[in-house]
């Protein structure tokens, strides 16, 4: 590979997983409305009025 | 996520698994068929430039812009477009805008799963080494023909795409019916994973191949895909082609992403999810998608058969030319295996998604329950699908991907980011994406979102216009390719466009119906929390 096309390579590679690690660091950080439990929210989701019906 | 009674009727299980079904729905076949075809296509590195730049300019801010009309319907229970666009826009014209986002996801799954279906009989095929000793591409597309009903194909039984396509079509039906957080989440949770196993597997193995017969590796197929030809960066024609690849490979302007966002509460995140979305989409398309099928081609068939195999189209490249590549390869049955499930994988998890906002629309105004809803509903698209199957060769398939799958999404997407942001207003647009945010947007973000995004949407817009639409709407051009049409096709051709506009105003009708049952009153919204009328006199 020339080099133009390797530093084109790597910085889009770069890019795109840099951005996913930024955005995956903070969620997991943060924990914020994130499962603890691993087994569903802490309140069941409703049921509307039409799943009634 | 929380559900706090505010959210929409069913809410989902875990951040995760939002983040997992959103990714999910954006990425597609398009992702590892399309983008390295468009990249090769257009210049390599000038594409890469001017894709980043649409992903910065076009993509973030759509995404945002539409997560954030997406949650914020779901505050007055709507997860469809006509609700949304009147929770926006108190006017009776906005209900009628919507049906544009009812009806594009609609006419998008009908056909995604047919090929879908394609994908599912050559995940068959490779598993059991079928197609061996198929050893040309020639020979390949006859083999894929026999799962497009196309010309009378030898190697499989004239039934064989209809059973697929029932087949395919019954499964995204089931996984739906069985809800938000059951079926689409949980589907999402397995799928996604098993997606990225296949992907890195793959890459690892065609980056590890030997020199094929020309001398040529894979890392000259990835020469091929980034090489910095800038020269190219002044054709008006890579910026468009970049922009529709981020328009594609996002989701956008379908009105999926809306509805998955309905079922959030005002408190959940959106801006931190929306970026982890399409940051995950981003990672799949140019880490994995590029990496697999030019470079494959390009061992295999050299620089020249590669862009030869590129400008023959995105099937020709997944269905033709990877199959010859895999059967020369060690393990090649299990590595087309891969190939061909996770297009499959790809498939499904973007086809739930396209059914939601219809769904959505029937269970929250007429009251039905989602499996009658689904498997009704289902039912009738499954019989316009058969239309696909049945004349594909006649350019019915093509003409609904024009239409729908490529300029309906600009002109959707131009819509709701006037809606958004000029009707809605940008300051109200602003707060609302930054309700319950885990970062904050650069606030450089919000101009850009009023401002460049609809004027580069213009820009498209305008262009394809004047360089597809117009010609195709006048069959100086088939929707397919850049020949003219057939005159022998021109009666299927209009076909599909009637049952097109067949389509919109059944549901147009439904939404008129749907405002007068309820007695909702266009120019007064919905009350927050239950979606029902605003009582006389009254003002949400």
């Amino acid at each position: 590979m020339s080099t133009g096309a390797i530093a084109f390579w790597l910085a889009s590679w770069a890019f795109v997983l840099g951005l996913a690690a930024f955005c995956f660091h903070r969620i997991l950080k943060l924990r914020r409305h994130h499962d603890p439990d691993g087994i569903g929210p802490a309140h069941p989701p409703q049921h509307g009025a039409a799943d009634d019906a | 996520m929380t559900n706090n009674g505010t959210s929409s009727h069913e809410s989902w299980g875990t951040r995760l698994g939002l983040i997992l079904a959103m990714a999910g729905n954006a990425i597609g076949l398009g992702n590892f068929l399309r983008f390295p075809r468009q990249a090769a296509a257009n210049g390599g590195g000038s594409f890469m430039v001017a894709y980043f730049i649409a992903l910065l300019l076009l993509g973030i801010p759509l995404m945002w812009i539409e997560w954030g009309i997406g949650r914020h319907g779901g505050r007055f229970r709507k997860g469809h477009m006509p609700g949304m666009f009147t929770v926006l826009w108190r006017h009776p014209l906005a209900k009628y805008l919507g049906v544009i986002g009812l009806a594009i996801p609609l006419f998008i799954l009908i056909y995604y799963t047919y090929i879908m279906a394609w994908t599912a009989g050559f995940t068959v095929s490779s598993l059991t080494k079928d197609y061996w000793g198929l050893a040309t591409q020639e020979q390949m597309v006859a083999y894929l023909h026999s799962f497009q009903g196309i010309g009378g194909s030898p190697y499989h039984a004239p039934w064989t795409p209809y059973l697929y396509f029932t087949g395919t079509f019954a499964l995204v039906l089931w996984i739906v019916s069985k809800g938000v957080s059951g079926g689409i989440e949980r589907l999402a949770r397995i799928a996604m994973p098993v997606l990225f196993v296949f992907g890195v597997v793959l890459a690892v193995a065609v980056l590890s191949l030997p020199a094929g017969p020309g001398g040529e590796t894979a890392w000259d197929g990835l020469e091929f895909i980034y090489r910095p030809d800038l020269s190219l960066l002044g054709s008006p024609t890579v910026w468009l082609a970049a922009a529709g690849q981020i328009f594609f490979t996002l989701s956008l302007g379908q009105g999926t992403l809306h509805a998955y966002a309905s079922y959030l509460s005002k408190e959940d995140d959106i801006a931190l999810n929306g970026l982890a979305t399409a940051a995950t989409n981003e990672s799949a398309e140019v880490v994995l998608g590029g990496t697999i099928a030019i470079p494959a081609a390009v061992t295999f068939f050299g620089v020249t058969g590669a862009v030869a195999i590129a400008n023959g189209g995105s099937y020709n490249l997944g269905f033709a030319t990877m199959p010859v590549v895999f059967q020369q390869l060690p393990l090649g049955h299990l590595l087309g295996t891969m190939w061909f499930g996770l297009l499959f994988i790809a498939g499904l998890t973007t086809s739930v998604a396209l059914i939601t906002p219809a769904v959505a629309f029937l269970r929250e105004e007429f009251g039905v329950s989602r499996e009658k809803v689904v498997w009704t509903l289902g039912g009738v698209c499954f019989l316009f699908g058969l239309m696909h199957v049945t004349w594909l060769g006649r350019g019915f398939l093509d003409e609904w991907d024009y239409w729908a799958g490529t300029f309906g999404l600009v002109v959707f997407a131009i819509i709701e980011v006037i809606l958004f942001l000029w009707v809605f207003g940008p300051d109200r647009a602003w707060r609302e994406i930054h309700e319950g945010a885990d970062i904050r947007i650069p606030r450089v973000f919000k101009h850009v979102m009023t401002w460049v995004t609809p004027l580069y949407l213009a820009v498209i817009l305008v262009w394809w216009g004047k360089d597809d639409a117009l010609p195709i709407i006048l069959n100086r051009k088939s929707a397919g390719s850049s020949a003219p049409v057939v005159p022998a096709d021109e009666p299927y051709i209009w076909g599909a466009r009637l049952a097109m506009v067949a389509i919109v105003l059944i549901l147009a009708v439904l939404v008129h119906r749907a405002w007068r049952r309820n007695g909702y009153d266009s120019r007064k919204g919905f009350v927050e929390g239950t979606g029902a009328a605003v009582p006389s006199g009254g003002s949400r």
